[in-house]
């Protein structure tokens, strides 16, 4: 688009041709009111208050809608454009409760501002005002429709990003309402996002509720830890406590939206199953004691059973996804410093040596550009709500999307392809797409690719590839106890390099790529988690583990642990049955937002945060408390002053190469293959502890999914439990498959 | 929810938009639906017809609640559909609205206990010429008296 010269309030300003006038005001700082306009959203221009003044238009024109054009002379400010003003929000405040001392939104209000602005001081209105009925829109959003003034942000966001539309607008003139059609609840995954969007208080938090007024509250930015994305965002606190979490801008990680997970986790941080003074187990009986007697404790418990006898590699370090980098960084440096390489996050993988590794080599932002997505194993939607966002961008500017999983899931948005696929066809699925693809590139065809068919499937999956110029392959979650997982990655490796596409790995969750930076791996000589366990080594560090979620066999996990030789050392932030019993030490560490430290997204991005709040009671930063512990071993270079000294030293330091398997499996295992898969709303501790999130649609998803046949085979009905989990029979899973959504771990039964 | 030859009326609805636009049908096929269903729709048919052409419920319903054409509660054999917009009140819709109250013994919206009639106000038929006005199925019925109403009304079977 050309460059053109426009007059705004009698100074130029270059623009570009077919703008909108408030895109422009808006880069310029020059301030139109506003509430229907958003600039994620499309125009709607249906609450008229950037009318301005347009020479040459015989009426004032909305800045929202208004294209500019070269020469053009705009007037924000003279008296026209003042009237008009003044006169819609004369209007806007006709049916507009004066209820602000008792709103949620009273000061962080748009209309309360603008109202402060442009509205008169009395108001000639003397009818009677409208009044709503509010709808339950569920555990999440609070409404109190009378204050409303249909600018149509909710519906928009609804419809346009969300995916789902679930508020609109009924009714007509005076009678018009916007609510949800059934009130089943808001079903999106992205809802909170309303809550900011809404410029008034209609749509305010349900759990943040009569809290608090916005200016009480400091904002911290802080960076959330849920997802591969880490979402930019602000902890408001109060007192020392975080009260709220809203999203912060940061275009190239979360545009302006948070995920409700990032948004409404924070209510766990308050829960009554906070660990909050450090405990010793003693004869059996748990005692609280001073951080420093426990401490004590832990050394001794580790020199009886380590040092003393020189064995240490009887010693184990055992993480999970939701810490820190630096907590990472620590812990592994503590292991290797006394001579241990028993080092492991990968606590939910079954067998390590059949492991995915794939790397990542497309931005967050560059997923909105692709033009074809190959997604593989993946509920995209709930799982990585951001990254679904992005790619539902792509799609909605032409983008082709593919899908392979087990069972059908509700994307919103038009897939190219759904293929139902049985886990264990899903690596010769793939080998038919390779084989197709080289064939159509009259290359090679590798001796492992022989006997392979390629199904019209395959083909037409291998030809979108091939077409493409900017094709991404998705790795999800399903896959990573795939018998074939770490064949799986590498035939995506190969494809993607037949077919010049790039990479997404979303197969490990939270801050994994933290782990993997912070070579919080077994090296060499080293064990795995599942050897660590099997070999019933004497002396374990965990750090936030809680065995039932996280494991994937969590009864051998606890029965391994809790062996009367073993010493373990716990630090957590929240009590557990199991943790209490199979721990001899317990260590109260922060939560997220209490701690400072950095978060590694999918795409390698550092994003350091400083902590929120003071943890509660006696609990402290669990890079502190490794810090001490080291400082306690007399290991060497351990001097930190802050945090901010270990992000750069790991930062500095060599990442080796983790060394991989590049051998392909494509033939097909026989048998009844389970996918296990946390529900959404249970990834991490946090999460499974926020009461509201758990009270959603979402947070209560648990189920074991199976088509008839695999019912059948498995004996079991709708009315059955299978693993634990209710069963419900469905045709959209594939054959000989089980699907669970659960928020507790299989116990080692798939 | 929808019968077949429903369907079949929809379809052809469906067919005079382009390919993708289904949903630019939602009028004609409420309609459709609602002639099937005793002249008015429920949440259920509602969503039936938005599921039919793949739009979100809300999207149907806020089409359905636009517009005055579609009944949201039963309505008797006959519908009169009494106009209240400015010249037919200046020119005493109002009182007359009161007047075929009483006159049916129920109040605008609801029916008849025989089944047989319900009052719905509705705004402007485009017919201020001949104000008050109202209109009975196809047909207008225009310059209302009270002695008027009655007639018309006695004449309803």
């Amino acid at each position: 688009m050309a460059d053109i010269e426009i007059e705004i309030d009698g100074n130029v300003v270059n623009a570009k041709a077919g703008e909108m006038l408030i895109a422009v005001t808006d880069r310029e700082g020059i301030s139109v009111p506003r509430f229907c306009y958003h600039k994620k959203l499309s125009i709607a221009a249906n609450c008229r208050m950037c009318l301005v003044d347009v020479e040459g238009a015989p009426k004032p024109q909305p800045a929202c809608s208004t294209p500019i054009a070269d020469g053009m002379k705009i007037h924000t400010q003279n008296e026209k454009a003042k009237a008009s003003q003044k006169a819609v929000m004369e209007f806007l405040l006709i049916n507009h409760p004066l209820d602000c001392p008792i709103c949620d939104q009273g000061g962080e209000c748009e209309l309360q501002d603008v109202a402060m602005d442009y509205g008169s001081d009395v108001s000639r209105f003397t009818e009677g005002k409208r009044i709503v009925a509010d709808s339950d829109i569920g555990a999440l959003i609070q409404t109190d429709m009378t204050r409303c003034i249909h600018c149509t942000r909710c519906v928009r966001f609804g419809a346009e990003v969300a995916g789902i539309m679930e508020m609109g607008g009924t009714g007509r003139g005076e009678d018009m309402k916007i609510e949800p059609f059934l009130e089943e609840g808001i079903q999106s995954e992205l809802s909170g996002n309303m809550i900011d969007v809404c410029p008034v208080g209609a749509l305010t938090s349900k759990p943040f509720r009569y809290e608090l007024r916005s200016w009480q509250m400091n904002a911290v930015s802080n960076i959330a830890r849920h997802d591969l994305v880490g979402s930019s965002i602000y902890t408001q606190t109060y007192k020392g406590k975080v009260k709220r979490i809203v999203a912060k801008d940061n275009e190239s990680v979360n545009e302006t939206w948070i995920s409700d997970r990032d948004r409404f986790s924070y209510e766990g941080l308050s829960h009554e199953n906070r660990l909050l003074a450090p405990q010793i187990k003693v004869e059996g009986k748990w005692q609280e004691v001073e951080w420093n007697v426990a401490l004590d404790f832990a050394l001794r418990g580790l020199a009886n059973n380590v040092f003393n006898a020189r064995q240490a590699d009887q010693l184990g370090a055992l993480a999970s996804n939701t810490a820190t980098l630096e907590e990472f960084h620590l812990l592994q440096k503590i292991l290797r410093e006394v001579g241990s390489e028993n080092i492991d996050h990968r606590l939910n993988i079954k067998d390590l040596n059949n492991a995915i590794s794939l790397e990542s080599n497309i931005k967050l932002a560059g997923l909105e550009g692709v033009d074809h997505a190959l997604v593989i194993g993946s509920n995209l939607r709930l799982e990585q709500p951001m990254i679904s966002h992005r790619l539902r961008k792509a799609n909605l500017s032409g983008a082709s999307v593919d899908v392979i999983n087990a069972m059908a899931f509700d994307f919103n948005y038009r897939l190219n392809s759904e293929n139902i696929i049985p886990p264990h066809q899903t690596a010769a699925t793939l080998a038919g797409v390779l084989k197709s693809v080289l064939q159509s590139a009259q290359a090679e065809i590798p001796e492992y690719l022989s006997d392979i068919e390629v199904s019209d499937v395959a083909t037409q999956l291998a030809n979108k590839l091939s077409d493409s110029d900017n094709s991404v392959i998705v790795l999800g979650e399903h896959v990573i106890n795939n018998p074939q997982a770490s064949s799986i990655a590498n035939l995506i490796n190969e494809i993607a390099q037949q077919t010049n596409s790039t990479t997404l790995n979303l197969s490990a969750s939270g801050n994994s790529t933290a782990a993997n930076l912070s070579c919080f791996v077994p090296g060499k000589g080293g064990l795995d988690v599942n050897a660590m366990l099997a070999a019933d080594l004497k002396a374990y560090i965990l750090l936030d583990v809680y065995p039932q979620y996280d494991f994937h066999n969590s009864v051998q996990a606890v029965e391994s642990l809790s062996n009367d030789d073993t010493f373990v050392i716990s630090l957590n932030s929240f009590k557990d049955d199991a943790v209490a019993q199979y721990s001899n030490v317990l260590l109260p560490i922060a939560s997220f937002y209490e701690t400072s430290g950095s978060h590694v997204n999918v795409e390698g991005k550092v994003q350091s945060f400083s902590a929120a709040v003071n943890a509660p009671s006696d609990a402290k930063p669990a890079w502190k408390v490794l810090k001490v512990l080291a400082d306690l071993l007399e290991l060497p270079g351990f001097h930190y002053a802050d945090s901010t000294q270990v992000t750069t030293e790991v930062m500095h330091q060599s990442h080796k190469q983790h060394v991989h398997d590049e051998s392909i499996d494509v033939k097909v295992k026989r048998g009844i293959n389970i996918i296990w898969q946390k529900s959404p709303y249970a990834v991490d501790v946090l999460s499974r502890h926020a009461a509201s999130l758990q009270a959603t649609k979402i947070g209560q998803i648990n189920s074991a999914s199976m088509n008839k046949a695999t019912a059948k085979k498995l004996e079991v009905t709708q009315d059955d439990k299978y693993l634990g989990v209710p069963v419900v029979v469905s045709e959209s899973v594939a054959n000989n498959c089980v699907f669970v959504n659960s928020n507790h771990s299989t116990g080692g039964q798939s | 929810m929808i019968s077949t030859k429903a369907k079949k009326q929809i379809d052809a609805w469906v067919a005079k938009y382009p390919e993708g636009r289904q949903s630019s049908a939602v009028m004609e096929a409420l309609k459709i639906v609602q002639a099937e269903n005793d002249n008015s729709l429920t949440s259920d048919s509602i969503q039936a017809v938005a599921d039919y052409l793949d739009m979100p419920g809300i999207a149907a319903a806020e089409v359905a609640t636009f517009y005055e054409n579609y009944n949201h509660k039963p309505v008797g054999k006959y519908t009169i559909r009494f106009c209240h917009n400015i010249s037919c009140m200046l020119n005493g819709a109002d009182d007359l609205i009161a007047h075929l109250e009483k006159k049916i013994g129920v109040k605008t919206g609801d029916v008849t206990p025989d089944g047989l009639v319900n009052v719905k106000k509705v705004e402007c038929l485009g017919a201020c010429v001949g104000a008050p006005m109202f209109q009975i199925g196809d047909q207008y019925y225009e310059n209302l008296t009270a002695d008027k109403i009655d007639e018309i009304v006695d004449g309803l079977k």
